[in-house]
């Protein structure tokens, strides 16, 4: 094929050649509503911690953000966070069929998945980033530079949630119909009510990892938590669980119709 | 190639058929049918697809698009094997190396750049020089000057056209499109009909979906006529378009004198029968003639009406479109 040789047009930064999927990921997202919606639940923690600064009730810059992780931003502000770009990653794309473009490509389906959770992990770790450290900012306020510590174990606790929910909720993206609304009811049932309340059943929530996680790395006597595994199996928990989805989720790839 | 029709003492014969596949022929569909639930979309259909360009014809929801995206590996049979230049269509993705589908749906990123779009392809392809590629496949179908805009303010035929260009962007042996010139102008369509029939002259094996007869006709070498899931023809263009010709044929004519010439035209051998078609505003009636030869008739008329000085304002094949065409061929 034969073509007259013509400068080509403007065209602004062009997409990584090394990370193509990722980069037209990111793309997707910062133009999407995802993003925005995403955003909002990073800031809600900051608007608990507002009402705090007015009056703070008797407890302390420690207990209350120690609650507020712990009761809010671990059991349902990061699943749901992280469920609407799980979801939205790979299934948007086959829900409007551009997912056509990168399947018909010479590329094994687990880099597509792979990439694609990778643009899950940057975008949702860094506004749940920013929204914690917003939210620790006004809590603490003048004792910020003593309170460093939970900073930190917010931070890596919510870098394990969006791992394990991603890759979860990306699983579930192709898994079930109407993923959202199935990743919705699962994170208000399951890790809110259900994981929370019942002994036994906190074991199979991501939820009960991210805390001990967050208890371990915390390593304060104050903030105990409750059958806190340690750090090494939670970690590995979350690491097999996302290996584990993930594969699930190219194996899911690789042998659905995609009409 | 010749024409493999379903042939009978009737005029209308049944489908399905099985055209012998040619030696030479890169893609292999043996035995394919797909389902969902009870519903059949495409039933127990072979073919073999040679370079050249072949259309894949039938009228809408006939299954063309469903086969399509079996070739692509994009659906999984429910029973039945397609080979592409010798590589199973499913499973294996070094095979899209040397394959391009141009989808019929519009959707593409909105937020890319008609040149960004097809770049994006021809990384993903791991071409090289993305960006001598996207180039050269802009201008194959003239959208250069446009690339540089964003896709969500494309017209529809420019949709059309990036698509194409993303598919041809890694110069493919295979290329498969959907309904291709949906959308596109007429100064469009015609350049990209002979785009097609460069592709194929170039020796790509280049599939056409189409439900449009006359556009079909003037790219495509083959047809694989598919009508409800089955196939009901294949072979050369030309031979199965006279085969259809051979059968009666209906033919409506106006003219300022419909009962003279009806009167003139019934002498003829090629006319089965004859008859007058009121009008709404009570003008002259119309004529509806059935044919056994349409095209001797089209030769017939225009010297018919000079002879016997009427003049005529209408002449229009009455089921020339496709779905009748077809619901012949299947023997409905």
């Amino acid at each position: 094929m034969s073509a007259p040789a013509v400068t080509p047009p403007h065209t602004g930064r062009p997409i990584l050649a090394t990370l193509p999927i990722f980069d037209l990921s990111l793309r997707a997202f910062s133009g999407g509503k995802a993003i925005r919606v995403v955003a909002l639940f990073a800031l809600v923690p900051t608007l608990f911690a507002g009402i705090f600064w007015l009056d703070a009730a008797g407890q302390t810059s420690r207990e209350f953000l120690n609650d507020l992780f712990r009761e809010l931003i671990a059991p349902t502000i990061l699943p749901l966070a992280v469920l609407t770009l799980g979801t939205n990653a790979l299934g948007n794309e086959i829900e409007d069929r551009t997912m056509v473009y990168l399947v018909l490509k010479p590329i094994a389906r687990w880099r597509i998945v792979a990439e694609k959770f990778l643009a899950v992990v940057a975008v949702g770790t860094l506004l749940l980033w920013l929204g914690v450290a917003l939210t620790w900012f006004v809590t603490m306020r003048s004792s910020a530079g003593d309170n460093l510590d939970m900073l930190v174990a917010i931070e890596l606790a919510v870098l394990a949630a969006v791992l394990g929910y991603g890759s979860l909720f990306m699983a579930v993206s192709l898994l079930v119909p109407r993923a959202l609304l199935a990743g919705i009811i699962y994170t208000l049932l399951w890790e809110t009510t259900i994981a929370r309340f019942i002994p036994g059943v906190r074991l199979v929530s991501v939820r009960h990892y991210v805390v001990s996680i967050y208890g371990r790395i915390l390593d304060d006597p104050q903030f105990l938590v409750e059958q806190a595994m340690h750090l090494g199996p939670a970690v590995i928990v979350i690491v097999v669980l996302t290996v584990v989805a993930l594969a699930l989720t190219s194996w899911r790839l690789a042998t659905m119709n995609l009409e | 190639m010749t024409a493999t029709m379903p042939t009978s003492a009737t005029p209308r014969a049944v489908g399905p058929i099985a055209p012998p596949i040619p030696e030479n022929a890169t893609i292999v569909v043996q035995n394919l049918s797909k389902w969902y639930g009870d519903v059949v979309a495409v039933s127990d259909v072979s073919f073999g697809v040679e370079p050249g360009v072949t259309a894949l014809l039938g009228p809408n929801g006939a299954g063309k698009s469903t086969t399509l995206e079996m070739l692509t590996g994009l659906l999984k049979p429910s029973t039945g094997t397609i080979r592409v230049l010798g590589k199973p269509a499913r499973g294996d993705v070094s095979l899209y190396r040397q394959v391009g589908l141009v989808p019929e749906q519009e959707t593409i990123y909105p937020f890319l750049t008609g040149y960004e779009f097809v770049r994006l392809n021809a990384v993903l392809q791991k071409l090289p020089e993305p960006d001598a590629a996207t180039t050269r496949a802009l201008g194959l179908v003239e959208l250069l000057p446009d690339a540089g805009r964003a896709v969500r303010g494309y017209s529809k035929g420019m949709r059309q056209r990036v698509r194409v260009a993303a598919a041809l962007v890694h110069a493919p042996q295979v290329l498969l499109m959907d309904e291709p010139l949906n959308g596109t102008d007429p100064v469009q369509r015609a350049h990209m009909i002979e785009l097609i029939r460069r592709l194929g002259r170039e020796g790509r094996t280049v599939l056409v979906s189409s439900h449009v007869l006359h556009e079909v006709e003037r790219f495509a070498d083959r047809i694989l006529v598919i009508a409800r899931g089955k196939l009901a023809a294949a072979g050369d263009f030309h031979a199965i378009r006279d085969k259809i010709d051979e059968h009666a044929r209906a033919v409506r004519l106006r003219c300022d004198d419909a009962r003279r010439f009806a009167a003139a035209l019934v002498q003829t051998p090629i006319v089965l029968a004859v008859r007058l078609e009121a009008t709404p505003d009570g003008a002259q009636p119309g004529l509806v003639i059935e044919t056994s030869d349409v095209r001797e008739l089209y030769r017939l008329v225009p010297v018919v009406a000079q002879d016997q000085g009427i003049r005529l304002f209408e002449v229009a094949a009455l089921d020339d479109s496709l779905a009748s065409v077809f619901a012949y061929v299947v023997g409905r």
